[in-house]
């Protein structure tokens, strides 16, 4: 294969992955859009919509070491596992929104941010308590089907994320865009005690933000499972930081940018592991993520983000 | 109350002997008791090696809770990425001491070899190669020094950061530090990681394996960081610290350079993060990257969150209270649940390691502080009493002389320059003008109004005289000195002190602490003086807190019995003086007070006018912004109108009142015209 191929080869990859982070980062710009919060259990909620996807599969009667599906059994199957697993997750959001979050809502300082990383501290450990430390295998129900396109391959599993993942994006437009919900989640993010004040319940807009944002994550962390082919109970954080990397990148609070800046890290991944050296990635996206918090916290698309006076 | 109703309150005998001692007195004691039982602890019947080394790892928890709560409690800078410091000391040490770094011999190192610091070693065949053998204790330096330079470095890119995206910064470089610690071969050995590091000598003395000598080094190093963050939370360096958490702005305008006390927070918490990693590594003789990672920082993070940010004795016992609960709790508690297990026959209960939840008890702790305890479990802020009756009813005085020691007094009658002059100031938001080519003059010893409708630029006007908000154009000379253009605390230094419109004191710092801020840059103490503590520094402060209550004498008994108080305390009142106290605590030649009475009542308005005048009798120049018509025209010598950032009008009092653009501008054009 020449330069050129392995570079058209690295860019599909790295779109395929790219959409993974996309999802995630929609979470993270979301939240930070609504109420200004890192939210570092976003990572976890991520990570273990993995173990419910397993579960779920489990139940199903699927192992790590079946084989993949055909007909109209794949479609099925895909669909059921996404839908219990992104309302599992959506579900856990909304808990960790109630019973952690709110509380401290609005208080000035970090507080919000150090409660979201005990959180994520909490889920890690009753995941790991669970499941164990062991690496665990994702069923491969996606068939290893794969096509030449030129030099560089694609394959099955890739097609049906990017597809999966393009319908969610474009509900999640047609919902912020073209609902009253979404209406109000964008009033909500520019001034919380207007929107208030206009009959806005805030509370709700922020409990549906985050039950989309992670539902969102779920899926994004079924395309881990089935992309990769395992999970395991520390996935969460450097997927998490990458994908938070993302939503930086596109400037956070922006949910296009968060979509845009997950498919640059996907792809800076997997070039900059062909370039460099692989083992080198996490440096290239931290200096990422430093370098555009600093010199350009509005993100790289310079679109304002609602400001809070 | 009198002092024997207080003893009975607090109870009798030795609890009220000592709640009458003096609180450096009370300190020093526990201080001394906790430093006895900590050296005779080894020698305890019944503690055995295992304890003591146990011992000495809790003390290195003791040292980095400290060094990450002069980051996070005193400077309020959250900094997700400390183990890194942590590493960086580690490696740094292990490898100027293991034979890791092969380096080819050339004479360079003859110095470092007649030092004993380096040996010369022959390899068979190529090169002869330097073997590193650094000193422990010059390490100990070095690793420090190192780990300051790259707190400088990790954290001057924060500076402009708000608190959240600064975290992340931190957490990037915490991430960064780790990754090149595994792919570093040449340096790290990468995931292998360092080993056979030389243990530290002392005096032909080798520490070796034996945990006894490593648990009194660690215990020297906790000892002398509890000391240093006591010595810096009673300085002008952390007063300084605690003011930029409270209120940067604030903070800039009372004088603190806040790039040079953040780096200076970054450095000191770096360095010693720094120690605890020369010290952990000559300990364990080996480093390897999954030492230092994200639940590292956090673990340090959870122990300054449960005894609460900011207070020293919390984060000390709280380090101390989380590494017995590693190593001795949740132990012993593992056995006695295993032996549950086996006695009800539960094969989970029997086998569980409880250990293995010590990420899940950080994480429960995180939450439950954050929802139910911020301030932590023993929060810096001293619980102050309530005043006493007496105090309470105590009719409010006024101060019956009006004496500053360092007023100049009042200028010669004919003074030479205008003490302010402002030209052709000029400030846009937007497309709106708050100021449009404003021209001022302001002479010694003069008391200038300034007043107009809302939105006029009037608080721009002073925000642009302190330099809190950059100028489009124009130029301000103070005393024929350009200042414009100089950062907010240059400008503190050069004799402009200020109030602000909405209060803005250091609300969790006393009244008295509030004050000292403000005299911040009249004070020459820095970290090392304030440490060390030497007869000039003492002098200093002891000069200080006098000049305070000399301050605070203006107003009479209003603040003084309050001096301990927290300012989020104070009444709505006391809190506009106590911010006029705090501007003149800078020892202003020129005072900007922006609307001192607004939401004072009619009494306390006319008690705050005349110290506004007496100020004035000392030689203080003066601008007020005020709405206050009444006390307007009878304060000023001069008043000026501003109007959309334009100046309408200037003259005397009386000129003023009556001048067409001003009660056009007050009253609109119609109303004029009828």
């Amino acid at each position: 294969m020449t330069f050129t191929d392995v570079l058209i080869q690295q860019i599909v990859n790295g779109l395929a992955l790219g959409m993974m982070y996309s999802l995630l980062a929609l979470g993270f710009t979301m939240v930070y859009g609504i109420i200004e919060l890192i939210n570092f259990a976003h990572f976890s909620v991520f990570m273990s919509g993995t173990f419910v996807g397993l579960f779920v599969l489990h139940l199903l009667g699927f192992t790590g070491d079946s084989t993949g599906l055909w007909g109209l059994a794949l479609p099925a199957t895909l669909l059921l596992v996404f839908a219990v697993t992104m309302t599992a997750t959506g579900l856990l959001g909304v808990l960790i929104e109630r019973i952690c979050l709110r509380p401290v809502r609005g208080i000035s300082g970090t507080a919000p941010m150090i409660t979201t990383i005990g959180v994520a501290f909490i889920i890690i450990n009753v995941v790991l308590m669970i499941w164990g430390p062991q690496t665990k295998p994702f069923p491969k129900i996606i068939p290893d089907r794969r096509w030449t396109i030129g030099q560089a391959e694609v394959s099955l599993v890739q097609i049906l994320l990017g597809v999966a993942g393009l319908v969610l994006m474009l509900a999640l437009n047609y919902l912020v865009k073209r609902t009253a919900l979404g209406k109000a989640m964008r009033a909500t993010a520019q001034d919380m005690d207007a929107a208030k004040m206009m009959g806005v319940d805030v509370d709700r807009v922020i409990v549906l933000t985050f039950f989309l944002g992670s539902a969102l994550a779920g899926a994004g962390s079924l395309f881990f499972g089935l992309y990769y082919g395992f999970t395991a109970f520390y996935i969460g954080y450097q997927t998490g930081l990458r994908a938070f990397t993302s939503a930086v990148l596109g400037g956070i609070g922006n949910i296009p940018g968060a979509v845009a800046g997950g498919l640059i890290i996907g792809l800076v991944q997997s070039l900059g592991g062909q370039l460099l050296e692989v083992k080198w990635t996490d440096v290239i996206i931290f200096s990422i993520l430093i370098i555009v918090m600093v010199f350009r916290p509005t993100g790289l698309f310079g679109l304002q983000t609602p400001q809070k006076a | 109350m009198d002092s024997s109703t207080s003893d009975a309150r607090v109870g009798t005998g030795v609890t009220a002997r000592w709640h009458t001692l003096p609180v450096l007195r009370r300190r020093q004691i526990l201080a001394g008791a906790g430093l006895a039982v900590a050296l005779a602890f080894p020698f305890i019947t019944g503690v055995n090696a295992g304890h003591v080394d146990a011992g000495a790892n809790a003390f290195t928890y003791v040292l980095l809770a400290l060094g990450l709560n002069i980051v996070v409690g005193f400077a309020g800078l959250l900094d997700l990425g400390y183990a890194a410091f942590f590493a960086i000391g580690a490696y740094t040490y292990g490898a100027a001491a293991s034979s890791q770094v092969k380096l080819p011999w050339s004479e360079v190192w003859t110095p470092l070899l007649w030092l004993g610091q380096v040996s010369r070693v022959q390899v068979e065949g190529g090169r002869d190669l330097v073997q590193l053998q650094f000193s422990f204790w010059g390490m100990l330096v070095a690793g420090a020094l190192v780990c300051a330079a790259f707190g400088v470095l990790f954290g001057a890119p924060t500076l402009r950061l708000r608190g959240d995206y600064l975290a992340i910064v931190t957490l990037g470089f915490g991430e960064i530090v780790p990754v090149v610690a595994r792919n570093w071969d040449w340096l790290t050995n990468g995931a292998q990681g360092l080993g056979g590091i030389r243990t530290p000598k002392l005096l032909g003395f080798d520490f070796g394996f034996s945990p006894y000598p490593y648990y009194f080094l660690a215990l020297g190093l906790a000892a002398a960081a509890i000391f240093m963050s006591f010595r810096l939370q009673e300085s002008r360096v952390g007063r300084a610290w605690m003011s930029i958490r409270e209120d940067e702005l604030a903070a800039g305008a009372m004088g603190v350079n806040h790039v040079h006390y953040k780096l200076l927070a970054f450095a000191m918490g770096a360095a010693i993060g720094g120690l605890g990693g020369v010290f952990f590594v000559a300990k364990l003789t080996t480093a390897t990257p999954e030492m230092f990672q994200f639940p590292v920082s956090v673990m340090i993070l959870v122990m300054v969150v449960l005894g609460g940010m900011g207070s020293v004795r919390g984060v000390v016992l709280a380090a101390l209270i989380l590494s017995f609960l590693q190593s001795v709790i949740l132990q012993e508690l593992t056995l006695w649940v295993n032996a549950l297990g086996r006695t009800i026959g539960s094969a989970w209960l029997a086998e569980v390691q409880l250990i293995t939840s010590l990420e899940l008890i950080f994480g429960l702790i995180l939450v439950l502080m954050m929802l139910f305890r911020r301030e932590g479990l023993f929060p810096a802020m001293r619980r102050v009493t309530a005043l006493s009756r007496d105090e309470q009813a105590a009719l409010p005085s006024r101060g019956t002389t009006v004496q500053l020691s360092w007023a100049e007094g009042a200028p010669p009658a004919a003074a030479s320059r205008p003490l302010l002059e402002i030209e052709g100031l000029t400030k846009r938001f937007g497309g709106v003008a708050a100021a449009d080519g404003i021209d001022l003059r302001v002479a010694r010893g003069e008391l200038l109004s300034v007043i107009g409708p809302n939105g006029s630029g009037k608080t721009t006007l002073f925000n642009l005289i302190t330099g809190l908000v950059a100028r489009d154009a124009g130029i301000i000379r103070l005393d024929g000195e350009a200042i414009s253009g100089l950062p907010p605390h240059e400008i503190v230094a050069r004799g402009v002190g200020r109030t602000f419109q909405t209060i803005r004191l250091f609300s969790s710092l006393s009244v008295l602490e509030n004050l000292l801020v403000g005299e911040h840059a009249r004070l020459r103490a820095g970290a090392l003086g304030a440490i060390f503590r030497p007869p000039r520094v003492r002098a200093e402060e002891r000069e200080a807190v006098e000049r305070a209550l000399e301050v605070l004498g203006l107003f009479g008994n209003r603040l003084l019995p309050r001096l301990d108080h927290p300012a989020s305390g104070l009444s709505y009142a006391n809190r506009r003086r106590t911010e006029i106290a705090r501007a003149l605590m800078t020892r202003p030649r020129l005072l900007l007070l922006d609307e001192p009475t607004a939401g004072m009542n009619p009494a306390e308005t006319l008690e705050l006018m005349d110290l506004v005048k007496a100020l004035r009798g000392l030689g203080i120049t003066i601008i007020l912004i005020e709405h206050k018509l009444d006390v307007v025209m009878d304060v000023s010598d001069r008043v000026v109108v501003l109007d959309h950032g334009v100046k309408i009008a200037e003259g005397k009092p009386v000129q003023v009142r009556n001048d067409e653009k001003v009660i056009e501008a007050y009253l609109g054009r119609r109303r004029r015209a009828a």
